[in-house]
């Protein structure tokens, strides 16, 4: 017989959330997370985009983070473990402290050797690495600086070099010290690592690296590993911290062209799948954990079921790095894998929360997929509308926002969606939707495709 | 907040860090207390110990310096040394 799969948890932190509620909320009201980018990023280049969606200011001692963790984990962790908190606490498990001073727990309730941790991300902890490399490069230039600048004030020089020197002086900045912790802090595989130290789980831990499809991919490999048997529940999502302290990996996407330009009015500029969308909106980074569970492991500890997960497929383009295949023939068949492996047809599909980046050509190919796969049946959104683009994390708010779409029987509009590109359901305003069979669906840089199907649970088997 | 005030206030900002740290948990934390051998951190605490105490005096440890540091009273004496030296 067939295990099925439930999500009996999730957590979330975005752009302009610090928790699943407080997203949610933004989400049915349409607040989009938008601001100018640092200004101190402008001593580095000049940038064409200007705008991104940075996160809130989030208070990691309070949300039981330590000393010793906030100076050994990069954001990426930390962003990742608060939200595995959120979700845990949201799917009712309990926790016992088990090393204080580690500041480490036990879950209670769960088995820990049968509990997986799959954790999607872009670049891992790669800003802590250029903070440490920053410090590790500048700080001899930074003495030298110093030294001449105070030879000329003795020389009482003063002129354009002065200010050059002045204006230059406000470009270094660097970490206090090159952080002994910057190879646990760097590798990509801390992330599920570290929530696997914190909650003690013992089960199959993995962080997963395929850009903008991590998140999806996460999940769809923990639905595999709980209805394969090889766990009876996981925690699994996504974190991503792209906000390094030169906006270098900001200037990464902008110099390839990928990110909105600002036009008339910043709040109006991001607008997926809009005729008049320019590129995606930058964010500062994000994460959503999923509990997930066998069904009868969720039951038997009267877990609250959110949604259940039937089906998880994925492709890949071999086509360009930076570039979707025109023909997007990988993509429908991962589809077509999907919903077959969901027992169900195309028709069945009530939504599509979709890639949605933006882009000029990614938005052009997904609503010619949707069209002709799904029809114009389905509702279909762009969360990245909203909070813009978190890469590794973007498939993990987007299954979590399926899932609560399916939940709470409504979705989010798409946000600055004028003049759609395509004849497709695209979501206008938040009303009452029925939802019930939903597919939540990313595409990422190298193409990597992969697809989630989420269903209402219901007592009965799904199709 | 720079190294200065007190030595009973160096004492307390100290003793936090060393808590925060080590989560020694009853065992009072005084002057005589051997990081390893009573307080029992481990190397990787004696670096995660010195990183905060550079991080809440403002200061920079060096190696040589950071060799000494076996005990709280060498810490605090360090502490003393350069809360002095920037007074001056």
């Amino acid at each position: 017989m067939t295990r099925r799969v439930v999500i009996t948890g999730i957590g979330i932190i975005a752009p302009g959330a610090k928790d699943t509620a407080a997203f949610w909320d933004n989400c049915l009201a349409g607040r989009a997370a938008v601001s100018p980018i640092p200004p101190h990023w402008r001593h580095y280049a000049e940038f064409t985009s200007t705008i991104w969606a940075p996160l809130p200011v989030l208070d990691y001692p309070a949300l039981g983070l330590s000393r010793v963790e906030l100076m050994q984990l990069d954001p990426s962790s930390m962003l990742a473990l608060c939200a595995a908190q959120q979700a845990l606490d949201s799917a009712r498990i309990d926790r016992a402290v088990k090393n204080e001073k580690k500041n480490t727990f036990a879950l209670e309730g769960i088995n820990a050797e049968r509990t997986a941790v799959y954790c999607g991300s872009g670049i891992g902890g790669l800003t802590s690495l250029i903070a440490a490399q920053a410090n590790h490069v500048v700080s001899p230039l930074a003495k030298a600086f110093s030294l001449v600048q105070q030879q000329l004030a003795l020389d009482g020089a003063h002129g354009p070099a002065q200010t050059v020197l002045a204006d230059a002086g406000k470009s270094i900045r660097m970490p206090q010290r090159f952080n002994p912790f910057i190879v646990s802090m760097t590798m990509p595989n801390a992330i599920s690592a570290n929530i696997g130290i914190k909650y003690s789980l013992f089960g199959p831990n993995t962080t997963v690296c395929c850009a903008c499809s991590a998140g999806t991919v996460a999940i769809g490999n923990a639905f595999t590993a709980v209805r394969a048997g090889l766990a009876d529940c996981a925690l699994c999502g996504g974190a991503e911290f792209l906000g390094d302290d030169f906006g270098g990996i900001f200037r990464g996407f902008d110099i390839a062209h990928t990110l909105v330009n600002l036009g008339e009015d910043p709040a109006c500029a991001n607008r997926p799948f809009d005729k008049r969308r320019s590129g995606f909106l930058f964010a500062e980074g994000g994460a959503a954990m999923l509990v997930v569970e066998e069904l009868s492991h969720a039951r038997n500890r009267g877990a609250p079921i959110v949604a259940e997960i039937t089906a998880f497929a994925e492709s890949f383009d071999g086509h360009n790095i930076m570039m979707m295949d025109p023909s997007a023939v990988h993509i429908r068949r991962m589809l077509g894998t999907l919903v077959t492996n969901a027992g169900l047809d195309f028709s069945d599909i009530d939504y599509v929360n979709a890639h949605g980046t933006g882009t000029t050509a990614n938005d052009e190919i997904e609503a010619r997929v949707i069209l002709d796969c799904f029809g114009q049946k389905p509702l279909v959104n762009s969360t990245k509308s909203l909070i813009g683009h978190t890469i590794g994390a973007g498939g993990a708010i987007e299954a979590a926002v399926t899932a609560l779409s399916i939940k709470n029987k409504t979705t989010h509009a798409c946000k600055n969606l004028d003049e759609p590109i395509a004849d497709l359901n695209f979501v206008r305003r938040v009303e009452t939707f029925p939802i019930k069979k939903a597919v939540s669906q990313s595409f990422a840089f190298g193409g990597h495709n992969a697809g989630l199907v989420l269903e209402e649970y219901t007592e009965e088997a799904a199709a | 907040m720079e190294i200065a005030g007190t030595d009973a206030l160096i004492m307390e900002r100290m003793t936090k860090v060393i808590s925060d740290v080590l989560k020694p948990g009853s065992q009072p934390i005084t002057l005589d207390k051997r990081f390893k051998e009573d307080l029992g951190a481990d190397s990787l605490d004696i670096v995660s110990l010195l990183m905060a105490l550079e991080e809440e005096f403002h200061t920079q440890i060096s190696d040589e310096e950071a060799a000494r540091f076996t005990t709280v009273g060498a810490v605090f004496d360090y502490v003393k040394v350069k809360a002095a030296q920037k007074a001056s």
